[in-house]
């Protein structure tokens, strides 16, 4: 029996058009198709339609905080895969809300996204077993 | 006729263990507790099998609840793990999200939160059919 060679899929959400086309460049470059989106109507689409084993959510889509019940959501339809938030800052109130959402990491705003993805990449690999895979297609 | 989810609630305070035995023994689990950590940890590595622990974090020292949470992580089937503490920290909550902990709750608990996050977590597990309180 052969394994199915499929692409993985990272989704992407976040309202800053410039942010969504740079997490979309890197994560190419380590082999991921890209599902980007600015609004929760789109990404909760996008997540419907697709098997995403990562995302990289804003906390702040519309409006303030909006983008943990998105994370929420996508951990209940992934559970085992990883969940990562963009947040203002790393205090207590979001690493909390980070855990009771299934979020596995959070990450600052002011973070560059090639450090980010570069966390995100290490951290999922070591989560599921599986070596990153940056630069080598799926076998 | 299904059994019961198996709950190990660990606190320092009697009347905090006494409370959630109460109210969630009222919601048909089946409770064990421990005061201590080094209760805790005896009866997780003695073959004890239990659904979720549920864990203040300071009890012999500072943060200590975060070892509990560490040693039960690493257990085949990993139970649901809820955090409660009176002193919640950006240190402790970024050792507790490290651990992939399923749930984390700042003192006075909110009863109702913590019930419905128990049950939500336990009905995604599988391990309580849906439905049932």
């Amino acid at each position: 029996m052969s394994a199915v060679a499929r692409q993985r899929m990272a989704l992407v959400v976040h309202p800053d058009l410039t942010m969504l086309s740079k997490y979309q460049a890197l994560l190419a470059g380590a082999q991921f198709s890209t599902v980007v989106a600015r609004d929760m109507p789109t990404a909760l689409l996008a997540i419907t339609q697709h098997y995403f084993e990562v995302a990289i959510i804003s906390a702040q889509l519309g409006e303030s905080g909006d983008g943990w019940p998105l994370a929420g959501v996508f951990h209940l339809v992934f559970p085992k895969s990883f969940v990562s938030v963009i947040v203002p800052g790393a205090d207590l109130l979001n690493l909390q809300t980070a855990i009771n959402n299934g979020v596995q990491e959070i990450f600052e705003e002011d973070r560059a996204p090639e450090t980010v993805v570069s966390e995100i990449l290490a951290a999922a690999a070591r989560s599921t077993g599986a070596p990153p895979r940056n630069r080598s297609r799926l076998q | 006729m299904p059994q019961k989810p198996t709950l190990l609630i660990v606190d320092d305070e009697t009347n905090v263990l006494f409370t959630l035995r109460l109210v969630l023994e009222e919601d048909g689990y089946e409770i064990t507790t421990a005061s201590s950590c080094a209760e805790a940890l005896k009866l997780i590595h003695n073959s004890h099998r239990f659904d979720a622990i549920l864990t203040d974090l300071r009890m012999e020292h500072e943060d200590i609840g975060l070892e509990l949470a560490e040693a039960a992580a690493k257990l085949h089937p990993r139970p649901i793990i809820m955090i409660f503490t009176g002193y919640g920290s950006v240190e402790n909550a970024r050792g507790a999200l490290g651990i992939q902990v399923d749930y984390f709750a700042l003192k006075p608990l909110d009863l109702d939160d913590l019930k419905n996050a128990l049950h939500r977590l336990l009905v995604s597990r599988g391990q309580i059919q849906r439905g049932r309180a």
